[in-house]
């Protein structure tokens, strides 16, 4: 299968670090609650005052990230635009449930619904860059991310697209927080949870933009066994004319969910051997999408040469080693499980 | 050389009947299923529906499942037309590892959460149904019924979800990934977006007439299709027998607003002539069109905008089947898509319901029953924020 060179031109974040901001790999914000929501930017340079009133936050984010992004990325226009997320707008759906509940079914709000759909987020993107390409939102739980990601790596082998916003938004409520913690979806043990806003520019040339690093090779499985998991490596690792020992780092989904978190030490072991492992979702958050924020670390890390050391899992492996080729291992529930290769 | 991508496979359940033979039936003997509403509990009983003509209970029964089972409705509905998909391309179990598995839906497992969102909020009960509000639980729960898939994923685009699930399927067999992908979609109607379409004021009281002079709104509809995508080789391999060809499909944004369709409908124009580019057809090759068609005023004037300006005022005979099932919103692709299909191999139009005055500036669909020999067809799904998604099938007898 052919493996078409993808850069990633830039990668912007909200979330519980400092916004639009790459200040965590210095001064990370060190959070000791189990849910915190994201730090907003001033979203008044891309959200005029009329908008920003009827629009959620998960939207005003959308729109900051993903402009941001194409700024960076000196584009004004890209091939397609695709996101992932969890649950979609949480709080609009909120509105219309509480509504539903305590007024009954009649005089309802009509924003409310509109932009309650997952795919609010996708075409509000569009229809403020003026984009009539190809647009679609995914949602499957931790892996939003990585199949909107997919769906873009698919078009650019196959000649489709030359560019690509790809984006991952979920935000929470403390109410929502709450039921998905009783619901065992996530809050479990150690597990702290955030919101997540990233936005990220890929293209097939990087001539005229400065590129994070590249994205080299895609894989998602479902249910798989450890060999399954060793076959999509290799081939992934093959296609991309690397080894197992190109790889200098691991990024995990570790989040302080202690069975999770267990399973992903026993299964980067037997992947990986003895490479050193990093995780991130303790200074980020856990939430469907944070895969994408592990995305956006890695990205920066190969950008910037260094792996700060409050991502290293033990202490014993924290080194200044540059790296070169991250592996983000990432697994939703034990069920699916994503490899994505980035390299500088 | 683009790979082909075949059909060998597909399923459906919806207001017309639970699958193919007797939505074959209903199609030909233009028979609608929309009704007054019978099954969800709401207050709006003025609006006619296309309600799925089974209880959870009845849905449990007849696939075997626990009557007291964590599931939800779009996941059962998924399961009745996934088994009769897998069935007829002859998939069994221990072949699904190798398959993919897309789905799509909006609304997932709203239709338990908005009935226990006050005991979430209070207590304990019904918590175990939090873990399925989700649309990617959902189609797990559908595709778990049958066995482990090698893949899975989810697309939520409103009314075009199921039709973008055929296109990434489509996508990951010509890129060479998988052989074999299962794609398609399902939804139920619940109350959330029931009011949601009636706070938008685009639902009718009368049964829908797409196309018509007196449109004045949709029916909603809920339902559930797969289709087994397959590789040539792997078809031939085999030795299973394609059901048509999916020659091209198109996917673009209207860019225009979340909820209504631009004057000109941009984006279904460019999702069709898409479509028609990857085919390697031209206009004139299309033997029918299966609209969008909602019966909104808005929908129908932007679709036969958009079709004129594809067809160069040459218009191909075009129904919507809306009439027949309601909108099924984001399962509507890929249902529309069987229907199609069904089409194809039988050689016949689909009647567009409920249809009797020529409105202003938009086509004239099919109106009474025709027997026609059709090579290729295709098939739109708009979707709210202007998800507009186009199929083309074509009719084929052997790999």
């Amino acid at each position: 299968m052919k493996n078409n060179k993808i850069y990633v031109l830039s990668a912007k974040q909200i979330s519980m670090q400092q916004p639009l901001s790459e200040e965590w790999m210095q001064n990370p914000i060190l959070y000791d609650v189990p849910f915190s929501r994201s730090i907003d930017p001033n979203f008044k340079e891309y959200v005029s005052p009329i908008e920003a009133r009827r629009m959620g936050r998960i939207l005003k984010r959308a729109l900051t990230t993903s402009k941001e992004a194409l700024k960076t990325a000196g584009r004004e226009t890209v091939d397609a635009i695709v996101t992932g997320t969890g649950v979609g707008c949480v709080e609009n759906t909120e509105f219309f449930l509480n509504a539903l509940s305590s007024e009954g079914e009649q005089l309802l709000k009509p924003t409310y619904f509109m932009q309650s759909t997952h795919n609010t987020i996708s075409s509000l993107v569009a229809i403020q860059t003026k984009n009539f390409n190809y647009n679609a939102t995914y949602a499957h739980k931790g892996i939003s991310f990585e199949s909107a990601l997919h769906d873009a790596w698919l078009q650019f082998q196959l000649g489709k697209i030359k560019s690509a916003l790809v984006g991952c938004h979920d935000e929470m409520t403390e109410t929502f927080y709450q039921i998905m913690k009783k619901g065992g979806v996530m809050g479990q043990d150690d597990e702290r949870c955030g919101e997540v806003a990233v936005s990220v520019v890929l293209s097939d040339n990087a001539e005229d933009a400065h590129p994070l690093c590249r994205l080299t090779g895609l894989k998602m499985l479902h249910q798989p066994l450890m060999s399954d998991l060793e076959e999509a490596l290799d081939a992934m690792l093959q296609s991309a004319n690397r080894s197992l020992d190109d790889i200098d780092f691991v990024l995990t989904g570790i989040s302080g969910n202690h069975q999770s978190d267990g399973a992903y030490l026993t299964e980067a072991k037997a992947l990986f051997g003895d490479k050193p492992l990093l995780k991130y979702k303790h200074l980020f958050g856990e939430n469907f999408t944070a895969s994408g924020l592990g995305f956006y670390v890695a990205a920066q890390c190969l950008k910037a040469g260094q792996i700060p050391a409050p991502l290293f899992v033990h202490a014993d492996e924290i080194s200044d080693k540059q790296p070169n080729c991250i592996l983000v291992f990432n697994h939703s529930d034990g069920k699916d499980y994503t490899l994505t290769l980035m390299e500088a | 050389m683009i790979r082909p991508v075949y059909i060998t496979g597909t399923g459906v359940v919806s207001a017309i009947g639970l699958g193919k033979t007797a939505t074959l039936e209903a199609l030909l003997g233009n028979r609608s299923g929309v009704g007054p509403l019978k099954y969800l509990k709401t207050e709006h009983k003025e609006f006619p529906v296309g309600e799925v003509k089974l209880t959870n209970s009845e849905m449990c029964t007849r696939l075997g499942i626990p009557q007291d089972a964590v599931t939800t409705r779009t996941a059962l509905m998924g399961m009745l037309a996934l088994g009769e998909a897998l069935e007829e391309a002859r998939l069994t179990p221990d072949m699904l590892p190798k398959v993919g598995f897309i789905s799509g839906t909006t609304v997932g497992g709203m239709d338990m959460s908005e009935q226990f969102y006050l005991d979430y909020l209070n207590g304990d009960a019904h918590k175990e149904y939090i873990a399925v509000y989700d649309c990617g639980s959902c189609s797990e729960m559908t595709a778990g019924h049958f066995g482990k898939f090698a893949f899975a994923t989810t697309l939520a685009t409103a009314c075009s979800s199921a039709a973008n699930a055929v296109i990434q399927g489509a996508n990951m067999i010509r890129y060479g990934e998988a052989d074999i992908v299962v794609v398609g979609g399902s939804e139920c109607i619940t109350k959330f977006h029931l009011n949601g379409f009636n706070s938008l004021m685009i639902l009718d009281t009368k049964p829908c007439r797409p196309f018509d002079a007196t449109r004045s709104g949709l029916n909603l509809g809920e339902g559930a299709a797969y289709l087994v995508l397959e590789s040539e080789e792997s078809a031939r391999r085999r030795g299973v027998k394609p059901q048509a060809l999916l020659s091209g499909y198109g996917n673009a944004c209207d860019a225009f607003h979340q909820t209504a369709s631009s004057p000109d409908g941009e984006g279904a124009y460019r999702a069709m002539k898409e479509a028609l580019e990857l085919a390697g057809l031209q206009p004139v090759d299309i033997d029918y069109v299966n609209a969008h068609g909602t019966g909104t005023p808005n929908n129908d004037v932007s679709e036969s905008q958009a079709m004129m300006r594809l067809f160069s005022g040459q218009v191909p005979p075009v129904s919507s089947t809306k009439p027949f099932t309601g909108h099924t919103t984001s399962a509507s692709g890929s249902i529309e898509a069987v229907f199609c299909i069904l089409a194809l191999q039988q050689g016949f139009l689909p009647v567009n319901l409920n249809w009797s005055q020529p409105m202003d500036n938009g086509i004239v669909p099919v109106a009474k029953p025709e027997k026609k020999t059709l090579r290729h067809v295709l098939c739109n799904a708009f979707g709210f924020g202007g998800n507009d998604s186009s199929l083309l099938l074509s009719k084929t007898d052997t790999v």
